[in-house]
């Protein structure tokens, strides 16, 4: 039995303003994750193509770890990553395997791309928020209890979303079937199946307690080992560095991606733990939003097009936000609140981790008697090393003829840094990014 | 001094672990993802 759990139950104490807040914070955070997941295509549109995907998907990867590292480092401090494991040693195996589960899906996806272009790929795995949300009622309680507004809220925005990203899809798709078509369908259905899987080890995290920035520093590990592991089991240790070696002058821009990307997922992980991944997921999907804003605005890629294709782009849109406001005015009622906090009881009590504890973070709060997170120099050393590294290609890294508006990227770049500061300030006074 | 409540033995977490569904249903569809990419690539 652990030490604390008789003392306090997590149905005990829970402030029905606060848990406002949080719902609304979870929102903000899925919005915000939204902008920079699709900003996070800018750069990848830099590089032109001819390398393999696996190449491809292993690049963002590191970028992606360097990220993922550096960030928990800088915000909180690895001390409290510490913390959190002691306390829930069980969950590195969770991180590990969603880790893995993004990397072969991240390598599906772009197989998709290439065999069957966006339109009809993206649809196919937008599939993950349906899937995200059967797993979460499945397993975490979510929509339990909710009534049929909240169940048609949540189940018919994520499908109207779906319909408006086909829509979307379709107008910004350049791309046609290539011979291995079948093939392609398929990749993009398992990306979708991987990724609505993995917010499995998410959200059963989040409602251990455990802080988004302790666990992706975990989940990094998996990535890159995996994708470490499909790099030398196809392509091979020598080839792949040839490849790596001619590829040095883009090798900045994917990592560029990897790094934008792993903002965007830091928010998605608070959406997953304050709304839950039923409504989170669905949220984050706007990112085909966001990257349709910096291809049409920034890459002129609609330029010429016809009057068609812009009516597709507008009426998609229209969709996508519709299905947002339904899902964003669903929050999670009392009642529902309820079965989630026994959900994380159950996983309290299952694996030992101290009531308070499970209790306190599902509020946002420190437990009591837990340290302050703080830095220390190895804290400063990593933020350093992953600058250096990221400098380093900066310097190597060859900027390619391209027709890019100044105007434009620096409107997006300044609504994501707008939207940045606004929910990583509520975060912090909200929950102190617990 | 921070308190850390976690003092399940390991080999009662390991059991804990292997036999909850939260786990195989991840490691099932990863093992599919895997045979998946070999079939495509």
């Amino acid at each position: 039995m652990p030490a604390d759990s008789a003392s306090t139950s997590p149905t005990q104490f829970q402030d029905p303003a606060r848990h406002r807040r949080l719902q609304l914070l979870g929102i903000l955070c899925g919005f915000t994750a939204g902008a920079w997941l699709g900003a996070a295509e800018a750069p990848t549109k830099l590089v032109s193509i001819g390398i393999s995907p696996i190449v491809i998907s292993f690049i963002m990867v590191i970028g992606v770890f360097l990220a993922r590292w550096s960030l928990p480092a800088l915000v909180l401090g690895t001390s409290s990553v510490r913390a959190d494991v002691r306390r829930a040693p069980h969950l590195i195996i969770w991180a590990l395997l969603a880790g893995c589960l993004w990397a072969v899906a991240n390598t599906l996806t772009i197989f998709a791309i290439r065999d069957i272009g966006l339109s009809i790929a993206f649809p196919l795995w937008n599939s993950n928020s349906l899937l995200g949300i059967f797993w979460g009622f499945l397993f975490f309680n979510e929509l339990r209890q909710a009534g049929w507004r909240r169940w048609a809220g949540v189940l018919g925005g994520a499908l109207v979303m779906c319909v408006g990203a086909t829509v979307l899809a379709i107008a910004s798709a350049s791309q046609g079937p290539s011979a291995h078509s079948l093939n392609g369908v398929w990749a993009a259905l398992g990306a979708g199946v991987l990724w609505g899987t993995m917010y499995i080890p998410y959200r059963k995290a989040y409602l251990t307690g455990m802080n988004p920035l302790s666990f992706v520093t975990f989940f990094t590990f998996g990535e890159l080992g995996m994708m470490t592991a499909l790099a030398f089991g196809y392509i091979g240790v020598s080839p792949l560095w040839n490849v790596l070696v001619q590829a040095r002058g883009i090798i900045f821009w994917l990592m560029l991606g990897g790094f934008i990307w792993v903002i965007g997922d830091l928010f998605q992980q608070y959406a997953a733990k304050y709304v839950g991944i039923s409504r989170g997921i669905p949220l984050s999907n706007t990112n085909q939003l966001w990257g349709l804003l910096w291809g049409i605005f920034v890459f002129g890629e609609l330029h010429g097009k016809s009057h068609t294709t812009y009516m597709e782009v507008i009426g998609g849109s229209l969709l996508m936000m519709l299905g947002v406001g339904a899902i964003a005015l669903s929050s999670a009622t009392g009642k529902e609140q309820q079965h989630w906090k026994e959900a994380a009881q159950r996983e309290g009590e299952r694996y030992g981790v101290a009531a308070d504890y499970v209790a306190a973070r599902f509020e946002g709060r420190q437990a009591a008697g837990e340290t302050l997170p703080s830095r220390s120099g190895l804290d400063w050393l990593l933020v350093a090393a992953a600058s250096a590294v990221l400098l380093a290609f900066a310097a190597m890294a060859r900027v390619p003829q391209f027709s890019f508006r100044w105007g434009p990227a620096l409107a997006l770049t300044a609504a994501l840094l707008l939207l940045l500061f606004l929910c990583g300030r509520k975060l912090w006074r909200t929950t102190r990014f617990h | 001094m921070e308190r850390i409540s976690t003092d399940k033995p390991t080999r009662s977490r390991a059991i804990s672990i292997f036999t909850d569904i939260h786990f195989w249903v991840p490691a099932a569809v990863l093992l599919g993802g895997l045979f998946l990419l070999r079939f495509i690539h």
